[in-house]
């Protein structure tokens, strides 16, 4: 129970082969196992596993280049080019997000895909803003490198990312009318917490972030545009750019604890007291910033093992189908099918609801989302496709809506995973060990074996049982 | 196989036995008992036809809508010297008085006040107003802006206040979540984004409603339990069996209320249009769930993308395009319904927008902000006056009429409920519904 706690948790949920390694290495061992990748995005990895990004080649990224192309042509030329830029860059973006969706499904590096997620929930940006696909692109890497890499380089670097300047108009942060969008997300949401910082620290900071915009994939300087005045910063006096106020806000104690507070509910549960955010905030900010021995602090405590912790989180829908995918060891469906079923749980990749990320815990829940997340699971064991025809195929804001013709039915074959020829008992209670990973109530474990042994004709047992597991409560957490 | 009739028989029935295992019987239930065991109680928020009480239906506008671009004071210099680039032409809004004037792609709205059903509140906020949009939201949501985390909306409270025990048909939102303003203690408002979607798939029924309805509280075989400390004023600790609780509860109520709303949403005709998008879809939802006679008070909608930092006009000029063909599909179909008497609608959004537009031509995040309310019974008019163009917070401008004043106004005059209980505080009545 709990080797399966640490990958779920700590990746996508663990095979039967993954818990047996994890419990063969022990606790610590098993993390160091987890934790062992490099902090380096994928193309550094390997130049065959990425994204295939070939659609935008040759298709201009920054403003100027855009303008320089549309020089010259009739209005209807114009328009025809600007959607095929638009429809290229959203095929790329597609193409990333099932990318990414594959890698978390069966990649080498889980916890670091887990963490990549956790960060594009932290630091933000939607594709519906930001359509150049190269820059959502760029951002996704920049947050890989840094999955459990050094806080301080980060949040540097996501300062200067291209797609984060677009998404919060820092592009458009000038010293005669400043932009406080990015300086009040970048305290509030980003490092310090609300009630850290005054009003007029953000006007302030949002002075210092003046000029910093980008050109296509480049960050730019404009010295024309910044505000070399002096800033009055928490209570110091300077003329302050970007960085020095990144570099006060690093000192400020409360950064630390609520990066690690972040981190801490991520992994284990909301439920953390201010003294324990106190003790993590101080493994982060002793290691200068570091958050590998934070994360593994995290990953080898009691309280993460402890019985209110395991079993207690509901699965976020991107957990729940790249688990799902995982554990019944499907393919991955076509990205206009995911993007359905996760879009309709609420939490499609690329596409969170706003600058905050995904809420999260009850947030997931409510008489909708649970339909959903049954008739996904579902879908995804062999049963009936759901209803999507609020859905486009490509994500586009209009057109064609997803008919059932367009969805492909799941590989899922039951027998492929060795409990043939058993009995309804055994059946049922290697699927929930399987798929729950902890025991269920007595008489729920009763109602799978009256199903694995008087189901609907025409549905082999262990499909009947599995297609019942992924509709309970119980699988809804981790 | 599972209709509604016999479900509710199946629960009252076992109600009896459940009341002594409160913690995990669904919702519904709780108001089958209630009913029961206190005949005399007259308060009961939902009427058992559906067809014959007061409905209220909230449009949020999510991102802090522009509120200067919207009811527009175009008599005011101060205004267009304020948004050069953005200002709405004094030629081409459309006139209220001779100071304020509707944006112009509200034309359908217009006519919704010239036809007596539109009412316009004026420079609406709070003392202190947060700027940012996630506290600003909670606030307008919560209607506590003194506390730091609310755990409920002042629509839950108002469900917890007047039937602890109501059928989760009370409330409906439309969309993936259910907002803070409908969440309560004791009621869980339904939320549903697609009724065609709105259903279990599974084959096997039979099995799934066993997996998925309690009729004990949950245990969770061989888990030693361990005290954790509590922390001050904070949520309940969550636990593994808290969470498959509170999941178990969701499912009962997802399952008991399936069929009826994909009954009473499947061909419904509107005499109008609904605008494409979400926000249409979703205004048609409600309307055909009016017009099916589901015995729901408050329904709640949101529009969304008015977070405005740059390049504001076209972004704008189209959402006003879908708000006002939206009210205006909604009410044509509620008039058609005969059902317009029955319904307030009421707008809101986190805040407005700074009163100088910055380098973007765009606006920054601001303060009061006007509100639209909309109704056969309402006094058609404006409510108090605009705020001062110059005498700013900040660069913002000043709230006049508190937004918990609105909301107590709907409670007590539309509603019929006090709204100390739910505000915590009397908040003066404005006249927002004809004598």
């Amino acid at each position: 129970m709990k080797a399966a706690h640490l990958l779920n948790r700590a990746g996508f949920g663990g095979t039967p082969q993954e818990v047996d390694r994890v419990l063969s290495l022990g606790p610590e061992r098993s993390v160091d196992w987890l934790m062992d990748f490099p902090d380096a995005p994928a193309e550094e990895q390997s130049q065959s596993d990425a994204p295939d990004l070939s659609g935008i080649q040759g298709v201009p990224t920054s403003f100027r280049e855009i303008q320089m192309q549309l020089a010259g042509k009739t209005p209807d030329e114009r328009k025809a080019l600007q959607q095929q830029i638009m429809a290229a860059n959203r095929d790329t973006t597609n193409a990333t997000i099932q990318w990414w969706l594959n890698r978390m499904a069966a990649g080498a590096y889980p916890l670091q895909e887990i963490l990549t997620f956790f960060w594009h929930g932290h630091f933000t940006t939607s594709a519906n803003d930001e359509r150049q696909a190269m820059l959502m692109w760029r951002q996704n890497e920049l947050q890989r490198r840094y999955a459990a890499g050094n806080f301080e380089p980060f949040v540097r670097a996501i300062s200067r990312d291209p797609a984060m300047l677009d998404y919060l108009n820092n592009n458009q942060n000038r010293k005669e009318h400043p932009n406080e969008n990015y300086a009040r997300e970048l305290m509030e949401l980003f490092t310090l917490g609300i009630g850290n910082y005054t009003e007029d620290d953000i006007k302030q900071a949002a002075r210092a972030f003046t000029g910093w915009g980008h050109d296509g994939e480049d960050f730019v300087f404009r010295r024309g545009d910044h505000d070399y005045g002096e800033k009055t910063f928490f209570g110091r006096t300077g003329n302050f750019d970007g960085d020095d106020i990144i570099t006060l806000i690093l000192r400020n104690p409360a950064c630390p604890k609520f990066i690690a507070g972040e981190l801490y509910k991520w992994f284990a549960t909301d439920d953390i007291e201010p003294a324990l955010a106190q003790s993590l905030g101080d493994v982060l900010y002793d290691n200068q910033y570091e958050m590998r021995p934070l994360i593994r602090t995290i990953l080898t405590s009691q309280g993460f093992y402890s019985p209110q912790v395991i079993g207690s989180q509901i699965k976020c829908p991107v957990q729940l189908v790249v688990g799902t995918v995982r554990l019944l060891n499907v393919q991955m469906p076509p990205l206009q099918q995911t993007r359905g079923y996760l879009t309709q749980m609420g939490q499609m990749p690329f596409s969170p609801p706003n600058v905050r990320g995904w809420p999260g815990g009850h947030m997931w829940i409510n008489t909708n989302t649970l339909f959903v997340r049954y008739n996904t699971g579902l879908a995804l064991a062999g049963g009936p496709l759901p209803v999507l025809d609020r859905i486009t195929p490509k994500g586009q804001d209009s057109g064609r809506p997803l008919a059932a013709r367009d969805l492909r039915p799941s590989n899922f074959d039951p027998g492929s995973i060795d409990i043939a020829d058993a009995t309804p008992e055994e059946i049922a209670q290697a699927w929930v060990d399987r798929l729950i990973q902890r025991p269920i109530d007595k008489d729920k474990m009763d109602v799978l074996i009256d199903a694995a042994g008087h189901g609907p004709l025409g549905n082999p047992p262990a499909r009947r049982v599995v297609q019942l597991i992924v509709s309970m409560p119980e699988y809804q957490l981790c | 196989m599972f209709d509604n009739v016999t479900t509710r028989r199946i629960f009252l029935q076992k109600g009896l036995t459940l009341l002594a295992v409160a913690p995990t019987i669904p919702t519904f239930l709780d108001q089958t008992v209630l009913a029961l065991t206190d005949p005399s109680d007259t308060k009961r928020t939902q009427q058992d036809s559906g067809t014959d009480g007061k409905i209220l239906v909230v449009v949020q506008l999510s991102g802090g809508n522009d509120g200067l671009s919207t009811v527009v004071p175009y008599g005011d210099d101060v205004y267009y010297r304020a948004r050069t680039a953005i200002a709405q032409p004094a030629d081409k809004v459309l006139r209220l008085n001779d100071y304020i004037a509707l944006h112009p792609n509200l034309g359908p709205m217009k006519e919704l006040y010239d036809a007596g059903d539109l009412a316009i509140v004026q420079g609406v906020g709070y003392p202190n107003p947060n700027r940012s949009h996630f506290r600003a939201m909670d606030i307008w949501q919560s209607a506590q802006p003194e506390r730091d985390v609310a755990d409920t909306g002042w629509l839950g409270r108002y469900f917890d206040n007047t039937c602890p025990g109501c059928d989760p048909h009370v409330g409906v939102s439309i969309g993936e979540t259910l907002p803070l303003a409908m969440q309560g203690e004791k009621v869980m408002p339904l939320s549903m984004e697609n009724p065609r979607a709105y259903r279990y798939n599974g084959r096997d029924q039979s099995h799934y409603l066993k997996l998925n309805q309690l009729d004990q509280p949950t245990t969770l075989p061989d888990v030693e339990t361990v005290d954790i400390p509590q922390i001050a004023g904070a949520h309940p600790i969550t636990t593994p069996a808290s969470q498959l609780d509170f999941l178990h509860r969701t499912a009962m109520d997802a399952q008991l209320s399936s069929e009826e709303i994909i009954r009473i949403t499947t061909n419904h005709n509107s005499p109008k249009a609904y605008p494409a998008g979400e926000f249409g879809a979703g205004l048609k939802t409600i309307a055909a769930m009016i017009a099916g006679g589901l015995p729901t008070r408050v329904y709640y909608v949101a529009l969304s993308g008015f977070d405005t930092h740059a390049q504001q006009l076209q972004r704008h000029d189209t959402l006003m395009t879908q708000l006002a063909a939206g009210l205006s599909a909604f009410w044509s179909d509620l008039q058609a319904q005969k059902n317009d008497d029955r319904v307030m609608l009421m707008t809101f959004s986190e805040f407005g927008r700074r009163v100088v537009q910055n380098a973007s031509n765009g606006t920054d995040h601001g303060a009061a902000a006007p509100m639209f309310v909309l109704g056969g019974q309402i006094q058609q008019g404006i409510i108090g006056n605009h705020p001062s163009m110059t005498d700013l917070d900040q660069g913002d401008l000043k709230y006049l009429v508190d937004f918990r004043s609105v909301y107590a106004s709907v409670l007590q005059k539309w509603l019929d409920t006090p709204s100390k209980p739910i505000l915590g505080d009397q908040f003066p009545i404005l006249p927002l519904v004809r004598a």
